[in-house]
């Protein structure tokens, strides 16, 4: 037993657990606005499967490792797998969902400014994993 | 001591003995070779990724292989059998006690070791350490992903057993006129994670089992095609393996307890806190799992459960931060390597665990989930804290296994190359995360970003291998040939030990 | 005193700030859709700011009370447990 004051302790961790709320406070904030999909969102249903991702936008276009969308327009991107689970990701817009077989998985972003970007496995699927890789071209808008 | 090399034992003695020093001495010979063949597979990785393109590895398979094996080399085939050498050598004498309390079956837990690592290297399966289906069912080549479902299978019997043992050493054998109060916490620090153990790996035990009969063909637990689910396969996977991550830091943090407070000459600032929070940790650490899983597709109030169930987990971690720099205060600090170590260790643990903070926060995660950054953050708190504090307590029971003391400016060589290569491979792997680089992979596009940062964490890594080298010489030169050590006070701090150092080995 | 009260006049605005950004957030319309990587690395930064002060703090103690509590210290005493049984 120690025959000391304890107050330093009891504050230390009053610091911590005041910290860790207002953490997760933040975090549930941001992620209720991160899932809210804007009701005009455009379906594109993204296909994972090994090693490599295909798309299909609502008016039927396919598209095979490469992604065309146009600046201002949200999109609502539905993952799905053929075979094991993969992770679709576009880091530059933190879009990141995974791909699991037998389900739908929902993410969706807005493109701001045209450009390219890099897509990306992010889970583990076998040999060629670290080149399961796509682009993302972001158009200005056509009208 | 037990490893008196000027005078050596036959061989045979030891391998057939329970004695729990013994069984000891083989656990921490069993799990040294392993950190060290974990260890040349992970600077085979770090020279891999130095530039794009492949340098020493040929393919990809090779690659996943190493990987794989690296990860579940280090964690189940040195941090858990290191863990269970200190405990094995310590807690019978810290609880006043002959032995452990089932010694033959402590002596079976132990020869099961070898075998799981064997079948786990002879195999060399490239599934990662997590085995996830639907790759490790119906993409994954056998028959290493075999080999490694039976080894890890053996292995979690072993860990069972072990905890067993541990749990009523300690809670039944500790002597009469000891009350629980008065139980050392490195002892408390093994009865926490053997607690944790026995609730949470039967889980993965199912899981594998229910792994293997998938890929067998004859059921489809997991396998989509089979009707199966492969997000259960990680709900069980994950409510395992988030408390086996404090099974793993628990004891190291247990070690901390008995250097910290003896290089610092006096007591730790507060026993009960440290019980404390050791109970709560293993309590809170069972309700955090999923937020492994935050990315497949959970719903919004899922993860806010597991994320409240992580940031809870956060106070009694610093409890422990805390009851180690109030001990240290106005103390007198004799700064010897296996404080160095403990000290490293704990500033390390304390920066892995802020970095955890960041990535318990949902929407972060969507930024390091899977990437670099979430190989830093563990690797910060698996080498970060749990090796360095291994390592330091390793140093200091050096003269009580062997009866002499190791080259100490050595050990404190090992301790700041090690340091720095840490600091230089894990917290640059942190930049890197947030750069998108993703995890497990061979090979990455010429970003020069990434070139330039894995290019820093190569370096660092081999600094830390040199320092591993200088370790290696060390033990075992000093094994043999060391000084002879003052076996009352080897480390000249002074202070009545909770125990007696003198651990009777009837072989002796 | 005068670094802390300008630290914690830091911190609040952290917290403060989005918090009241959050009440004008955005909507439905294209134009007006959320940036999400905005959103996000805003977190982010603000809690790698809070990580950061803590951790200067958490270091800055150990760092320091292993300069001046080591034994080699000038001024270090031994403690009241030396030479007992403790």
């Amino acid at each position: 037993m120690s025959g000391h004051s304890n107050w330093p302790e009891w504050i230390y961790i009053g610091v911590i657990v005041a910290l860790m709320v207002w953490v997760g406070a933040e975090a549930w904030e941001a992620e209720r606005l991160v899932e809210h999909v804007p009701a005009g969102a455009e379906t594109i249903i993204v296909t994972g499967q090994q090693w490599f991702w295909t798309f299909e936008h609502e008016d039927g276009t396919k598209e095979i490792g490469e992604l065309h969308v146009e600046v201002g327009k949200a999109y609502k991107f539905e993952i799905i797998s053929k075979d094991v689970n993969h992770s679709f990701n576009i880091h530059d817009y933190v879009v990141l969902m995974d791909a699991i077989p037998g389900r739908v998985n929902t993410v969706w972003f807005a493109p701001t400014d045209a450009g390219t970007h890099d897509i990306q496995c992010r889970e583990y699927c076998g040999l060629i994993h670290y080149n399961m890789r796509g682009t993302l071209i972001v158009e200005d808008p056509t009208t | 001591m037990v490893l008196e090399l000027q005078k050596p034992r036959p061989v045979w003695q030891i391998m057939f003995s329970t004695h729990h020093t013994d069984v000891g001495l083989l656990y921490l010979i069993t799990s040294l070779a392993f950190l060290f063949l974990g260890g040349a597979l992970a600077l085979a990785i770090r020279a891999e990724l130095f530039l794009p393109g492949a340098q020493i590895i040929g393919d990809a398979m090779t690659f996943n292989r190493i990987f794989t094996v690296h990860g579940t080399t280090l964690i189940f085939l040195f941090i858990i059998p290191f863990a269970s050498s200190v405990g094995n050598y310590f807690v019978p004498i810290m609880v006043r006690y002959k032995d452990m309390a089932y010694p033959k079956l402590n002596a079976i837990a132990f020869w099961m070791i070898p075998p799981g690592g064997a079948l786990i290297w002879l195999g060399f399966a490239d599934f990662t350490w997590y085995a996830t289906p639907p790759y490790s069912i119906i993409s994954a080549p056998g028959p290493a992903a075999d080999m490694w479902i039976f080894g890890l299978k053996i292995l979690g019997i072993s860990s069972v057993l072990g905890a067993i043992n541990f749990i009523v050493t300690i809670l039944k054998c500790k002597h009469p006129d000891m009350s629980i109060g008065q139980v050392p916490l490195l002892a408390w620090s093994f009865l926490s994670s053997s607690l944790i153990i026995l609730v949470a790996i039967p889980t993965f035990a199912a899981a594998l089992l229910m792994l293997l009969t998938d890929r067998l063909g004859v059921s489809g637990f997991f396998n989509p095609a089979m009707g199966g689910d492969p997000i259960a396969y990680a709900h069980l996977f994950w409510f395992t393996f988030h408390p086996e991550v404090y099974v793993l830091v628990i004891p190291a943090i247990g070690m901390m307890y008995e250097i910290i407070p003896r290089f610092s000459r006096k007591p730790i600032y507060s026993y009960n806190s440290g019980i404390f929070a050791f109970v709560l940790l293993s309590i809170v650490g069972f309700s955090s799992w999923a937020h492994h899983m935050y990315a497949t597709g959970m719903s919004f109030t899922e993860k806010t459960v597991f994320m409240v169930g992580t940031l809870a987990a956060v106070p009694a971690s610093a409890m422990h931060v805390f009851n180690f720099v109030a001990t240290m205060w106005n103390a007198r600090i004799k700064f010897l390597t296996p404080m160095m170590w403990s000290v490293g260790g704990i500033a390390l643990f304390f920066s892995a665990g802020a970095g955890g903070v960041a990535n318990a926060a949902m929407p972060l995660d969507f930024t390091t989930h899977d990437t670099y950054w979430v190989v830093g953050h563990f690797h910060l708190f698996v080498m970060g804290t749990i090796a360095f504090g291994s390592i330091g307590f390793l140093y200091y029971m050096f003269p009580y296994v062997t009866g002499r003391m190791y080259n100490e400016t050595l050990g404190k060589v090992h301790f700041i190359m090690s340091f720095v290569g840490t600091v230089l491979v894990f917290f640059t792997q942190h930049v890197l995360g947030l750069y998108g680089m993703p995890r497990r992979i061979f090979d990455y596009p010429p970003i020069p970003e990434w070139i330039a940062m894995n290019q820093i964490a190569t370096v660092g890594a081999m600094i830390i291998g040199i320092s591993m080298a200088i370790f290696l010489a060390n033990m075992i030169y000093s094994s043999g040939k060391g000084k002879l050590a003052n076996t009352e006070d080897p480390f000249g701090v002074g202070g009545k030990y909770y125990y007696p150092f003198e651990a009777k080995n009837p072989s002796h | 005193m005068k670094k802390f009260v300008g630290l914690f006049l830091v911190l609040a605005v952290l917290m403060v700030v989005p918090a009241v950004d959050l009440v004008f957030a955005a909507g439905d319309e294209p134009g007006e859709y959320l940036d999400r990587r905005v959103i996000i690395w805003n977190l982010f930064y603000r809690l790698m700011t809070v990580g950061f002060v803590v951790g200067a703090v958490v270091s800055g103690t150990m760092i320091w009370q292993c300069w001046r509590f080591r034994e080699s210290h000038p001024n270090a005493k031994p403690t009241p447990y030396e030479g007992t049984d403790w």
